[in-house]
């Protein structure tokens, strides 16, 4: 296996692998900063701040290093590369490269939104001086507000590293931003009346290393040192992308993506980015009803459950064939296996339905050529089908049911008086079930309705569990390409609301607290298209459902 | 020394010198022919036999460049001619495409032959509009005549010329700027790897080269190898990398001498007999301070420099970037370095493409620095804080992207370096010599 | 109503055949538009854009690194005279033979005259250093001026 040294550490590379410096140093810890470079963008070496020292390593052992420096970003690393990032020379070049570039920069750091977690702040601590040499008056630039619907730009605080530009003509392809004018008096600007608002727009405030471009949404809402991080995956489409929820004392304040190479790489789209706030709407559900003859009633968890639990047991017995139960694609995989396994348990006839998965236009993906047809390859999708577990729960519902249920069906079932008790799960909150639909469920006797926000049948239901978002529970969402991947928890539901799976964990008649880790071995033992879950901790980056390593297990099973 | 015969020159106050009849018949396209004839390793083969270096600023070997193109390769292959002569002080390029285009335009058919291209784009700056004229109307008499088209001359080979006129932008001089700016974006130059000569013009090989190198590859093939190598400066025998200087080169002499002008000579005169000579010595009965030796990106010959011959060796030796366009400009004792060296600093704080970050702000901050000495504010720490900019950016260094910042810092080097008394003096009296006419461009 | 003429769309497109792709014919469109109509326009931009079938924001970029193009805001008057301000230049008093045809015109550099007639403009090296001072005027390089014979040229122009 061909080696190199960065810093006289030994890198391995793989055969056929084509690794920079940067990279080549990051595998084995060590940092080499930059800011232009992006290993999903094209390389450009403008920045200089990624300046190394190289050389090679000839036959007799001898090292020849150039002598003159390099930019780490865009040198190759092959068998016997040296790569030197700790040399008086280098640190010099960093110094200097930090000095130039805070030359015109306003200490705008009190009130710039980028502050902890600015690559200036970082580098200048780490490689800087802790003075400027500047005596003259600095660049003056304009504040721009306009460049897009949900992004500003603070001109001077602008580094030039061209990320955002690069990505707006490399992965969504419509090309808005653009650089204007020469040498210093450069500015990144949109063509007036051209602003970026396509539907990737908010990955170039990500990308932007400090606090020139910055979220109009998030724009001084809070300091990013108060924010907590939990690891999770946007579910408003099937690509699942990989998250970051940060909250600070309960509420949410943005959702970042988080790079994950089995995924959908470092960005997300607006929708998901965005399509969060239904967390905080005054209209969330958040307490249990059950009805009772005087009206509203019950409104504790306990009592409510119980009953519930109760009546169902019931009807199952009495009337076996008349439980139905509409799981959505909304619901993690451990919630749908619980209530499916739970309800099958009880009534082997229970039908089990998949719910309605809502699909918007086809799959959008980008980059677009200027008549705004996609072209290849593809960066970045966002799928038609709006809905983080769809695969996840029909695994589900075919090993427990075999052929799955559509929604249409148990709608006109219901509407037929076939059903006596039915659990309705919702969990889309941009709306799952129309008021015609709704009619249909009004013959049904018992009506359960989970869900986190009012719908056209809440009205109809005689038991109500509030439940949580995707942001208040742990489980497992399964995204289009069949990547299983952990969502955890980050704040507390509103009110006396409750997760889902807390709610179907007690309600199942399980004992003791609810862990996702364990309950997916179960999973896994039970389902063999969920197999691929027995790990428990499915890792940042979560499991494939039909890696090869799985695959040949499965094979030896069923041998 | 008996007076050298001009080649480049010969033709260019002959009443028909921009002509195609007039240049037949002096001969002209006789080397075309001779070319044709032969196969295209053969003409490179000449080329680099002669010793030919770039004369666009860099040296570089000229056929060598050549043979970096890939073998074999199915094309298109681009020629571009780099006319985007802006680099202060030098008018060389200009006289030769004014005067007698139809000697670069053979010598950029000869090119195209040796590298398989088909087809050249002449990148002309955009303020040399007689030029652009004078080259549109030669391009088109050879055209008409056969010579550029299909099939030329019944030989097979075919050339299409294309004229391309810049906008006002220094940096599109650098072989991957011109690139970029033809392909119709801003011109920043590419990072390298890839050459040009394995990826340029629309991601396709090509071969830059300058208007008088190309001319000189006329005289080569008409004159022959030999011709050109009885001329010029030698090997240095204790360095193996050096090519020589070989050939005829224009001189540009301006600034404060009697008789500003492009001269061919040798390569390899001094910057004395250039002056004194050719330049018809420093004006005014004054004495030189301080002589550029080839655009003010080479730096500064200080007083007792001047016997430094001008080839491509001879002011490296002496602390200057280089031979550069070989265009000296001649500053008199009575004017101060301090405001030369603004001049330069302005300059190329101007003309950054704004890329790279040393020479992007080091660039501004270094006219800065010079605006505030001259409006009497300079400290004497600002000469080393000059020095040390300076000092951090460049190719040679390795910290920029393209030799605009080497050329930005040379100056400043050299001025602080040999004139450094002059600026202390200037500093510690507080002078201020501001003038009206800059305030007035204060902001550029 | 577009901003440019059916002639100079011709006059684009004529390039299309010169060069591999239709954004290598940015500067020359740029070029075409700004001579005739002494600026361009940001429907100019768009227009262009469409022409060669790329975003504006191309088009904007590219022309803005430029030194020569003018904007809707500011165009260009009539003549367009460019004075010199480089080394060799400087050395033969360039700089101030700008400033006396400023205060003669009454304008600054980069203004055009009150009733249109010249815009003045500083450049750097114009590549004519053996008769500096000299000035460009449009497309034509003037060399040796002094004073007078500077004002005289200006008067000239029409």
């Amino acid at each position: 296996m061909p080696t190199a040294l960065v810093n006289q550490k030994p890198v391995e590379l793989q055969p056929g692998e084509r690794l920079n410096c940067v990279q080549a140093a990051a595998r084995v810890g060590i940092e080499i900063p930059a800011y232009c470079y992006h290993p999903s963008l094209s390389v450009v070496a403008s920045c200089r701040m990624c300046l190394v020292e190289v050389g090679e390593t000839k036959p007799d052992g001898t090292v020849v290093m150039l002598p003159k420096l390099v930019p780490g970003c865009q040198t190759p690393v092959k068998e016997g590369t040296v790569v030197v990032a700790d040399s008086e020379k280098v640190k010099a070049a960093r110094q200097a490269t930090l000095e130039y570039l805070l030359l015109n920069h306003p200490l705008d750091c009190p009130t710039c939104d980028q502050a902890g977690e600015c690559f200036l702040q970082d580098y200048s601590y780490k490689y800087g001086r802790s003075y400027s040499r500047l005596q003259e008056p600095k660049q003056i630039k304009p504040d721009k507000d306009y460049i897009g619907e949900q992004i500003t730009l603070f001109t001077d605080r602008c580094i030039m590293c061209t990320r955002c530009v690069r990505f707006t003509r490399e992965i969504s392809g419509s090309a808005e931003l653009q650089v204007i004018n020469r040498g210093t008096h450069e500015e990144i600007d949109i063509f007036p009346g051209e602003p970026v608002n396509n539907k990737l727009a908010g990955n170039v405030v990500d990308l932007c290393p400090v606090g020139a471009l910055c979220s109009k949404d998030f724009l001084y809402k809070q300091r990013v040192w108060w924010l907590q991080s939990a690891k999770s995956v946007c579910p408003n489409c099937s690509t699942g992308c990989s998250v970051n929820v940060d909250q600070n004392e309960d509420k949410v304040y943005r959702l970042k993506p988080r790079e994950n190479p089995q995924a959908q790489g470092p960005f997300m789209c607006d929708e998901g980015r965005f399509g969060w706030k239904y967390l905080q709407a005054a209209e969330r559900l958040t307490f249990p009803t059950q009805k009772t003859a005087e009206g509203e009633g019950v409104r504790d968890w306990t009592a409510v459950l119980n009953s519930l639990r109760q009546t169902v047991e019931e009807t199952a017995k009495k009337s076996p064939q008349k439980i139905a139960a509409v799981l959505s694609p909304w619901m993690t995989v451990e919630e749908a296996y619980l209530l499916a396994g739970w309800l099958k348990g009880l009534s082997a006839q229970a039908a089990l339905a998949l719910g309605p998965v809502r699909v918007a236009g086809e799959d959008d993906t980008y980059p677009k050529d200027i008549h705004g047809k996609p072209i290849q390859p593809v960066k970045f999708t966002i799928r038609a089908e709006k809905c983080p577990n769809h695969r996840g729960v029909r695994e589900v519902l075919e090993h427990f049911t075999g052929a799955v249920k559509p929604f249409a069906e148990v709608v006109s079932e219901a509407a037929a008086g076939k059903y006596d008790l039915v659990y309705l799960v919702g969990g889309d909150p941009f709306g799952w079930i129309t008021e015609e639909q709704a009619k249909a469920f009004q013959k049904v006797k018992t009506l359960i309705v989970q869900d986190l926000l009012p719908s056209a049948v809440l009205s109809q239901a005689s038991f109500v569990l509030a439940g949580g978002s995707f942001a208040e529970r742990d489980g497992t969402y399964i995204n289009h390409a069949g990547l299983a991947q952990e969502i955890h928890k980050s704040v507390r539901s509103p009110g006396n609301a409750r997760p889902d799976n807390r709610i179907l964990w007690e309600l199942t008649g399980r004992v003791g607290l609810f862990h996702a880790g364990n309950l997916r071995k179960e999973i896994a033992e039970t389902i063999s298209g969920l197999a691929a879950l027995q790990a428990g901790n499915l890792g940042e980056n979560g499991v494939l459902l039909d890696s090869t390593e799985h695959s040949a297990q499965t094979a030896v099973v069923q041998a | 020394m008996p007076q050298f015969e001009p080649v480049l020159l010969a033709r260019i106050h002959k009443a028909d010198s921009t002509s195609l009849e007039g240049y037949r018949a002096d001969g002209g396209y006789r080397a075309y022919q001779k070319a044709l004839g032969m196969a295209p390793a053969d003409v490179t083969k000449m080329v680099v036999d002669s010793g030919l270096r770039g004369r666009g600023g860099a040296g570089f070997p000229c056929g060598l460049k050549w043979t970096f193109l890939p073998k074999d390769h199915p094309g298109p292959i681009y020629l571009a001619v780099n006319a985007d002569e802006s680099e202060p002080g030098t008018f060389n390029n200009r006289i030769l495409m004014e005067q007698d285009p139809h000697q670069l335009i053979e010598g950029i058919a000869i090119a195209c032959h040796a590298i398989k291209s088909e087809k050249a784009f002449l990148y002309i700056r955009y303020e040399y509009g007689r030029s652009y004229r004078t080259l549109f109307k030669a391009v088109q008499e050879c055209y008409a005549a056969g010579l550029l088209g299909k099939n030329i001359q019944g030989s097979g080979v075919n050339l299409d010329i294309q004229l391309h006129r810049g906008a006002g932008a220094y940096i599109c001089g650098e072989e991957t700027g011109l690139i970029e700016s033809l392909e119709g974006k801003r011109a920043w130059p590419r990072i390298k790897p890839p050459f040009p000569a394995i990826e340029g013009l629309f991601r396709k090989p090509t071969i830059v080269n300058n208007v008088e190198t190309l001319c000189c590859v006329t005289h080569i093939l008409d004159r022959g190898v030999d011709w050109f190598k009885s001329m010029g400066v030698k090997p240095d025998p204790n360095n193996p990398r050096d090519p020589g200087s070989y050939g005829p080169k224009l001189y540009c002499i301006s600034g404060h001498v009697n008789r500003p002008c492009c001269v061919e000579l040798p390569m390899g005169v001094t910057a004395r007999e250039l002056i004194d000579v050719h330049g018809g010595g420093v004006w005014k009965g004054r004495k030189a301070k301080a002589v550029v030796p080839g655009g003010i990106s080479m730096g500064f010959l200080s007083a007792d420099e001047l016997d430094t011959p001008l080839d491509f060796a001879g002011p490296g030796k002496v602390g200057c970037l280089g031979l550069g366009t070989a265009a000296v400009v001649v500053v008199d004792d009575q004017t101060s370095m301090v405001d030369v060296l603004f001049n330069c600093c302005r300059f190329f704080a101007h003309e950054s493409c704004g890329q790279c970050t040393p020479c992007r702000e080091g660039t501004s901050w270094m006219r800065k620095i010079l605006d505030r000495i001259r409006s009497g504010h300079g400290k004497l720490e600002d000469l080393d804080l000059l020095l040390e900019v300076a000092g951090s950016m460049g190719i040679i260094p390795g910290t920029t992207i393209c030799g605009l910042s080497d050329g930005a810092a040379w100056p400043v080097k050299n001025a602080i370096k040999k004139f450094r008394p002059e600026f202390e003096d200037y500093i510690r009296e507080g002078r201020r010599s501001i003038t009206p006419a800059q305030e007035l461009m204060a902001t550029h | 109503m577009p901003v440019l003429s059916e002639e100079i769309r011709e006059q684009i497109r004529a390039e299309f055949p010169n060069y591999p792709n239709k954004r290598a014919v940015t500067l020359p469109a740029l070029h075409i538009v700004h001579h005739a109509l002494h600026q361009v326009s940001l429907d100019a931009i768009r227009e262009i854009a469409e022409l060669l079938e790329l975003h504006p924001s191309e088009v904007h970029d590219t022309m803005s690194f430029y030194g020569i193009f003018r904007t809707e805001e500011n165009p260009y008057g009539k003549r367009r005279v460019w004075f010199c301000r480089s080394i060799s230049c400087m050395l033969r008093g360039g700089e101030e033979l700008m400033q006396q045809m400023c205060e003669k015109l009454h304008v600054h550099p980069g203004e055009t005259t009150a009733d249109g007639r010249i815009t003045v403009e500083f450049a750097e090296c114009l590549g004519a250093c053996e008769g500096a001072p000299c000035l460009l005027v449009d497309d034509e390089c003037h060399v040796n001026l002094d004073e007078k014979s500077a004002a005289k040229l200006i008067d000239e122009l029409r």
